[in-house]
């Protein structure tokens, strides 16, 4: 019994028409702006060995990815992230290839999220990735770029900048065991101000998941946040979104020290980008060291994705509030009658040639040619019997 | 781009009427959402706050998707659903736990048998259980957990205990304690960074007029 020949896995969905065209603007918009910075593209395969995922540090939880079976009975997975297939082409392929390389990708994530949670089970992605070079300036360049990304599909953007390696100098100062390091990172992860606060751990770590808003953050920071590390850290991160603010305007730059993620790749600086209207970053990102050089070539790096999903959603929503159309009805249709359908196919190619768009209507009659047209916004119809081409508007 | 209200989604039933009682104490008008009727979505007259009611489960739901920008839920929905949110502010009424409860008498943590545990919250069971070391077999019960042990299908259940009057009456005992439950006032993450300084104006003013907060 066939039950679901007629439906798309939970987490996944057809796009349509507009939906398409929003897509497309936006992954044309993000991809001109990689190529203009002089990125060079890479598509990585949709299937990787589960291996490839799985070292010495589990980034992705086994039960959050696709898996299937090769032909020899090997583990693979949809690729869940692509930050680490780039990290092994970079590492084997591109080898030989000198330092620093900028990349860019335009291509599908997929994950296993919670049923009935209503999120994508597969993220269309745009992301840059810088493999070494100068770490100062190459964090400077994939923020702007981020920035860029963002306002690509919606100029009301904010992005939001932290530093991974506060949280581990904190931990380190305070020295606890895993576990209670995990319970503490969560709780700054979630914000639970509740469970920190009655927590027996410094105040400094309390007042960590306090610490976003714009610039002036860092003055309450270096109040709360001591040892010469951590000051480095920090003043670090302080001039970084000092100096963007030539760039990128200065209310849209926003910190957060509280920024850290679970057991992720990240070493440096992270970012996250928001758009209205979407409930979750639609840009995320930051800086790994390490990861290269878990798969042989050490080299430090820095990167973000743009969840086009997300940036199109938003989009399109902005386009339809302000009452304009992302697809356009064809210019002309043309209708040949019966014994003209070459002709007319002919003169749609002319039409097409004079810089119009032309819909080569398929039906029975006149009528339903007139009746086509008007139902889909075309203004004009041509009627093409032998040589003749009778034209009127609709 | 949309400018739509500030929206906060309250759990309905006691935690509503806790929360509008706190709103009303802030200084807001709340004769709406005293007569609503059978209205869902509800305005604040003179601020710009929308208040939907939903059930537990939804309120986190509708927060996690930033549709509402904040949330009032208990502690063991949060528990049990879990999700990606921020959670500022216990703000101290709906106050009670979730406690193990066996038949008075009963050694649940000794012998090595397999034991069951009936519960409504295999999430919370799960955890608890885990963080001990401990193998239990869950069975989840939509109603009167209670009744479980009596009949027989279980050792031991895991449930919200306010007085323990359910548990005494039915011969049954708290044997260990799970943890505690209050209502959270939780925040979109998304909301949070785009409308911060609204938002922190509001969580400051609920803050400050809670009274059950940290007692």
């Amino acid at each position: 019994m066939k039950r679901n020949d007629l439906l798309t896995p939970e987490g996944t969905r057809d796009l349509l028409f507009e939906e398409c065209a929003a897509k497309r603007t936006i992954l044309e918009r993000i991809t001109k702006l990689f190529e203009s910075y002089g990125y060079s593209e890479v598509i990585t395969p949709g299937l990787e060995f589960y291996d490839v995922f799985n070292g010495k540090v589990r980034y992705f939880p086994q039960e959050t990815m696709y898996k299937l079976v090769d032909g020899k009975n090997r583990l693979m997975v949809l690729r869940p992230d692509s930050t680490m297939p780039i990290a092994r082409l970079a590492a084997t392929r591109l080898r030989e290839e000198e330092l620093p390389l900028k990349l860019f990708y335009n291509q599908n994530i997929f994950m296993v999220n919670p049923k009935d949670s209503g999120r994508d089970d597969e993220i269309s992605q745009s992301g840059i990735e810088i493999l070494g070079g100068n770490s100062t300036a190459a964090d400077y360049e994939a923020l702007v770029l981020a920035a860029k990304s963002l306002s690509a599909c919606d100029e009301n953007f904010r992005l939001e900048i932290g530093d991974s390696s506060i949280f581990r100098e904190l931990i380190l100062q305070f020295d606890c065991d895993e576990e209670e390091s995990e319970n503490i990172r969560h709780a700054i992860e979630i914000k639970d101000y509740p469970s920190l606060d009655k927590a027996d751990i410094p105040e400094a770590l309390k007042t960590l998941p306090r610490l976003f808003g714009g610039i002036e953050v860092f003055e309450q920071a270096e109040k709360h946040l001591h040892g010469k590390a951590l000051e480095a850290r920090l003043s670090r991160l302080k001039k970084l979104c000092e100096d963007l603010s030539a760039v990128i305007p200065s209310e849209k730059i926003r910190v957060d020290l509280g920024l850290v993620h679970k057991k992720d790749y990240y070493t440096g600086i992270i970012f996250r980008g928001y758009v209205e209207g979407y409930g979750l970053p639609a840009l995320s990102g930051g800086r790994y060291d390490t990861l290269l050089g878990d798969f042989g070539r050490e080299a430090a790096a820095v990167g973000f994705a743009v969840n086009v999903e997300a940036a199109s959603k938003v989009f399109l929503k902005k386009i339809k509030a302000n009452g304009e159309a992302i697809v356009k009805a064809p210019d002309v249709l043309v209708f040949g009658e019966k014994g003209s359908e070459i002709v007319a196919l002919k003169h749609c190619g002319e039409l097409i040639s004079q810089g119009f768009s032309a819909y080569n209507f398929l039906g029975e009659n006149i009528e339903a040619a007139r009746k086509y047209a008007s139902s889909h916004g075309i203004r004009r119809v041509d009627i093409v019997s032998g040589a003749a081409v009778a034209t009127e508007e609709v | 781009m949309e400018n739509r209200k500030v929206r906060l989604a309250l759990t309905k039933g006691r935690i509503e009427s806790k929360a509008v009682d706190l709103l009303e104490k802030i200084g807001y008008d709340v004769s709406e959402l005293r007569n609503k009727g059978r209205r869902l979505i509800l305005s604040v007259p003179g601020e710009d706050i929308e208040v939907v009611l939903a059930k537990p489960t939804d309120v986190i739901t509708y927060v996690e998707h930033g549709v509402c920008d904040l949330g009032v839920v208990g502690k063991d929905t949060i528990m049990e659903h879990g999700g990606k949110f921020f959670e500022i502010s216990d703000l101290g009424f709906g106050k009670c736990r979730f406690a193990l409860a066996v038949k008075k008498g009963t050694e649940f943590y000794k012998g090595y048998g397999v034991k069951t545990v009936a519960t409504k919250y295999p999430e919370v069971t799960r955890k608890f259980f885990e963080a001990k070391g401990i193998d239990v077999d869950i069975v989840k019960i939509e109603g009167s957990v209670e009744l479980a042990p009596l009949v027989g299908l279980s050792d031991g259940i895991v449930d919200i205990v306010e007085t323990g009057t359910t548990l005494k009456e039915n011969g049954l005992e708290v044997y260990d304690h799970v943890a505690d439950i209050s209502a959270r006032l939780i925040v979109n993450t998304v909301s949070m960074k785009l409308k911060q300084e609204r938002i922190s104006e509001i969580v400051r003013l609920i803050e400050e007029n809670c009274d059950d907060k940290n007692n």
